[in-house]
């Protein structure tokens, strides 16, 4: 038989917040073994939990970025379960009013995914299995990181819906600056809620939930994977059981982790040490307005406002800073095409090939725009416009400077042009014999000699005019 | 003596901080084999802390509490000293932060000279559930202190401390107050930080303060309440001077008297006592005025879902790993978790965790857990109907006396339903004292309980105040 | 009705072990405190379920690191560690 598979998503993001969501210690990647730890996060007695602001503040950032409303009214509950790495045996999370709610996002063929909710949560510790003592070690130093969670609707039908989903959210929180959204470090990480249902079916197959997706591709195949062995197990037969699967990127499959049914009652009941929060509607409208341009309004402008192709728009907003970088540049040199051109071809290969970013470059937007300018003023000429830009990745400097003290400065002084002409001519006078003589090829070479002659500086098109003249 | 009476002393050299902290240890030297209200006693750190506050006092910067000996119940958390909450689980836990009460009152020099002994993890009425053994009424030994707080209202009593810091959930201050014939204060939820305070159920838990008067229960909340930023539930509307109405005129004010907590189960010696005291104020001139908390009936059993369902969550982190017991037993995570909280907790807390577990649990949540916050909004809305036709409410501490140890506590159900009368406070969150309002024909005291608006503990301290004043107050005979 | 299945059900949910001993005297004791908690059930569900007073969003702590704990004090409590980290029985 043949089967459609339906998917969910929940996606937790960290968020970039100075401290934890409930206590005062840092929040950031990695570090020795509890050394970002302290009585509130380690779950001591008597310790009590303190909203952090920005964790608010960025939450409802996120909401926005993916066309959610933002409640006024939010609160906290506790969700009970006992795990090594959660000291509490409860983690505090939002279930009943969470902070957003409703939003969608339009992915691959124009299709809407609705988001059902955003709500915070803490972050659970680490643990590190030792097999030879059959221990495992629990570290703190992750518990109390604030997370977003976003949960779809199930409503994707395909991998490439799922994946322009995943990139999307990603980039969107990034811009949004709620998150760095590093799969591969487990910022954000993906869980797939997957089932299966024959072709034409509108009912609901039992679902699997996908966990340890770090990378877009691993979403695919485990997806893949998903859909081969539910389909072979209804072909066979037999029922999906309601799971937690874990992927493994090494083997390409997933295994069952444990069974939901399991005495998996999460007791949630609202927090009794954290009041609701309030937020007003102006401090939404405020928050709202802080909201960085967001990568699809980039797009748009790219493509509608400045004509760029959407393939070229869409290299430009992968990356905000790339994108931000751009819009500086464009803004004080409105080349939008040329810009375009140059920081996609030549940017990126110099960027590519060093394996740096556009943040570590030496020179600024400015810079790049006035060396765009120089080139289309006529000022230098397009290969030495490479030549200039090569100048600055490598050591800086401003583009004029550069263009001054490497001779690059395009000199049209076609009387002096001129002689350097009529002075290769004579000394090539068996090349000229042969140009005369319909050997086409020699005509680069003759313009070699006037370039080599005349300096970068020259102007290509008045030398091959020249050339052309006299070769007559 | 009064706690003001001592400073007086203190500051005047008639005694000197360390000599008045003697004093205590020697009475619990003495005194305290037979009653148990202590869990740990802090001689040496007491003898320091007494120097260090006559060097306070030497040079002329003592403040309130300046050398004053005071007990703390075992689940506020001390740093470097030994918080037990009065269970196995937590036998040898030492906390490595001042609850903030604590880093309050250490500022102003004061002398602890001790934990005191409690239900264990404060669940309970009796102070018999401990795993150091029970506390001993010292009105009577054979007799229960009340609890949870029993030790600090014991430590009182027996003049083991100058006075005492407890806490309320559900009147573990009022009623081992009213039991050992001391006078308990329960502030307004909020009031009071309740960081460092080892939680029950966080939406109930206050710290509260047993002393000998209702002066000194204010004059000891002067020097621990207000806003912490530690505590996120704790609030910026109290104002302090908690015993500027003492002696003032109380004559104007209306009293109220619900008839709900007059009814069968009140026992007749202690019916006969609160209205005596209600004629008391009668003849001083206040309005008495029937009011009415209908929905009393159902105030038990709300609480107990209530609480047992915070309970339940809050003691989940007690599983051998990070802090307290850890089981030898145990091949795996749930095994060691299992084995540890079986061998930690005694039967009273392993009855609380069941039953708030059951009350969350799914299929029960509805029922019982969200129908018990239902009942908690019904009540916060009638005692703001009270409060508009009254300024202080006053009813029975306790349904009864103190009983024989062994006589009730052991079963769940009589020892549930005797809370009857002091729950309500912890639901709505008000404040209210307890004090001695009468003997038993045993001779043992009846506590009366005056309950007030959300912060006015200021007016229940003055009202309860003119009361003791003209009361015959019994020391216990030890 | 409460029985002996709940009772196991609920003592798994708690994570403490009990003997079958136990066990029927917990199930004898929770029936007798389940009949008394009954009284909630019949309460009118038309009523807001209580909730603690709202705070506003920019009265929530400001979003600043301070020094964490020494991790000697963090793990000071504990039965069993090794690289300052807590042990517990291998899981999964």
């Amino acid at each position: 038989m043949r089967y459609q598979p339906v998917m969910g998503l929940e996606i937790h993001a960290e968020l970039l917040t100075d401290s934890k969501v409930f206590c005062t210690c840092q929040n950031e990647f990695g570090g020795s073994e509890n050394t970002r730890v302290c009585p509130r996060c380690s779950g001591l007695p008597g310790t009590l939990p303190l909203l952090n602001h920005d964790a608010v503040r960025l939450a409802a950032k996120a909401g926005f970025a993916t066309d959610c409303t933002v409640n006024n009214y939010s609160a906290f509950d506790r969700k009970n379960y006992f795990y090594p790495d959660l000291p509490k045996a409860y983690q505090i999370t939002q279930f009943e009013h969470p902070i957003c709610t409703d939003g969608h996002i339009t992915v691959v063929g124009g299709k809407d995914i609705r988001i059902n909710r955003i709500h915070i949560e803490e972050d659970a510790g680490k643990l590190v299995h030792d097999d030879y003592e059959g221990i495992s070690m629990a570290d703190y130093n992750r518990c109390g990181v604030p997370l977003i969670e976003i949960v779809t609707e199930p409503d994707f039908r395909s991998i490439e819906e799922v994946q322009d989903f995943v990139e999307q959210i990603a980039l969107r929180l990034k811009y949004a600056g709620v998150c760095d959204a590093r799969m591969e470090q487990g910022s954000m990480r993906v869980d797939v809620n997957i089932s299966i249902m024959p072709v034409g079916s509108t009912e609901f197959g039992t679902r699997a939930e996908l966990k340890n997706l770090n990378s877009l591709k691993a979403i695919g195949r485990a997806i893949e994977y998903e859909i081969n062995r539910q389909s072979e197990i209804l072909d066979n037969g037999g029922t999906v059981v309601q799971e937690t699967r874990r992927y493994n990127d090494n083997h390409g499959d997933t295994k069952a982790l444990r069974s939901k049914e399991e005495a998996h009652d999460y007791r949630y009941f609202p927090e009794p040490d954290i009041p609701p929060v309030l937020i007003s509607d102006e401090d939404i409208q405020s928050i709202k307005d802080s909201m960085p341009e967001m990568p699809q309004e980039r797009f748009a402008r790219y493509t509608k406002e400045y004509g760029l192709p959407a393939d070229d728009a869409n290299l430009i907003i992968s990356s905000k800073e790339f994108s931000d970088f751009y819009d500086e540049a464009v803004a004080i040199n409105p080349d939008y095409k040329q810009i375009s051109n140059l920081m996609l071809v030549e940017v990126n290969r110099q960027l590519n090939d060093s394996q740096l970013t556009i943040s570590d470059v030496k020179y600024s937007p400015a810079d790049l725009a006035e060396l765009v300018k120089m080139s289309s003023d006529g000022v230098v000429s397009k290969n030495a416009a490479k030549d200039i830009l090569k100048i600055m990745f490598d050591k800086g400097g401003k583009p004029q400077d550069i263009a001054k003290e490497n001779g690059f400065i395009m000199d049209n002084d076609a009387s002096g042009l001129e002689d350097i002409v009529n002075q290769v001519i004579a000394e090539n006078a068996d090349s000229v014999e042969s140009f005369k003589s319909g050997n086409q090829k020699v005509f680069g070479f003759l313009m070699g000699q006037v370039i080599r002659l005349a300096g970068k500086g020259a102007n290509p098109k008045m030398a091959k005019d020249l050339l052309t003249e006299k070769l007559k | 003596m009064a706690l003001a009476k001592l400073r007086e002393m203190l500051d005047k050299k008639e005694i000197s901080a360390v000599e008045l902290t003697q004093q205590y240890l020697d009475n619990i030297e003495k005194r305290d084999k037979d009653i148990n209200s202590y869990i740990t006693v802090c001689a040496e750190s007491a003898i320091e802390d007494a120097k260090k506050a006559q060097n306070t006092i030497d040079s002329g910067n003592a403040t309130a509490f300046t050398g004053l000996p005071i007990s703390v119940k075992d689940n506020i958390c001390t740093l470097g000293v030994k918080t037990t909450c009065a269970s196995k689980m937590l036998e040898d836990f030492i906390p490595p932060y001042d609850a903030t009460v604590m880093e309050k009152l250490k500022a102003s020099d004061i002398v602890m000279l001790g934990k005191t002994n409690m239900d264990e993890f404060a669940m309970g009425g009796s102070s018999q559930t401990s795993y150091f053994g029970g506390v001993k009424n010292p009105y009577d030994t054979s007799r229960v202190t009340g609890g949870s707080s029993g030790g600090a209202a014991a430590s009182v009593a027996a003049d083991l401390c100058a006075a005492a810091l407890g806490s309320d959930t559900g009147g573990s201050v009022r009623q081992p107050a009213s039991f050992c014939g001391v006078t308990g204060l329960k502030p307004t939820y909020g009031a009071v930080s309740r960081w460092g305070l080892i939680a029950f159920a966080s939406s109930l838990d206050q710290i509260g303060v047993i002393a000998k008067s209702a002066e000194d229960t204010g004059y000891l909340l002067n020097g621990i309440y207000g806003y912490d930023a530690n505590d996120a539930t704790s609030s910026k509307k109290s104002e302090g001077n908690y015993t500027s109405l003492v002696g003032s005129d109380v004559s104007r004010l209306k009293i109220g008297v619900p008839k709900e907590f007059f009814g069968d189960g009140l026992n007749d010696e202690i019916k006969t006592a609160v209205l005596n005291a209600v004629e008391y104020y009668k003849k001083l001139g206040c309005e008495i005025v029937d009011v009415s908390l209908p929905s009393l009936e159902y105030a038990v059993s709300a609480y107990y879902l209530i609480s047992s369902a915070e309970a339940a969550s809050n003691l989940s982190r007690f599983d051998g790993i990070k802090y307290g017991l850890r089981s030898g037993l145990g091949e795996d995570f749930n095994d060691l978790i299992k084995n540890s909280r079986r061998e930690g907790f005694g039967n009273e807390v392993k009855r609380r965790i069941m039953l708030g577990n059951y009350a969350l649990c799914s299929g029960y949540y509805d029922a019982y857990y969200k129908n018990a916050t239902r009942i908690r909004t019904q009540l916060k809305e009638e005692y703001a109907s009270i409060f508009e036709k009254c300024d202080v409410m006053l009813t029975p501490t306790a349904p009864t006396t103190a009983y024989k140890i062994g006589e009730q506590e052991n079963d769940p159900v009589k020892m549930y339903l005797a809370d009857i009368y002091t729950v309500t406070v912890n639901i709505a969150g008000l404040p209210a004292i307890s004090t001695t309002c009468g003997y038993d024909s045993k001779g043992l005291p009846i506590g009366m309980s005056l309950i007030g608006r959300a912060f006015d503990e200021k007016t229940i301290i003055a009202v309860c105040d003119r009361f003791e004043k003209d009361f015959d107050r019994k020391e216990a005979v030890l | 009705m409460f029985n002996s299945d709940l009772t196991k059900h609920l003592a798994e949910l708690s994570k403490i072990s009990f003997t079958d001993d136990e066990l029927e005297q917990m199930t004898s004791d929770m029936t007798n405190i389940i009949a008394i908690m009954d009284k909630v059930c019949d309460f009118d569900t038309s009523k807001k379920a209580y909730a603690l007073d709202a705070v506003d969003y920019n009265d929530l702590r400001a979003d600043e690191h301070k020094d964490s704990y020494p991790t000697e004090k963090i793990v000071a409590n504990a039965k069993n560690v090794k690289n300052n980290s807590f042990v517990v029985p291998k899981v999964v």
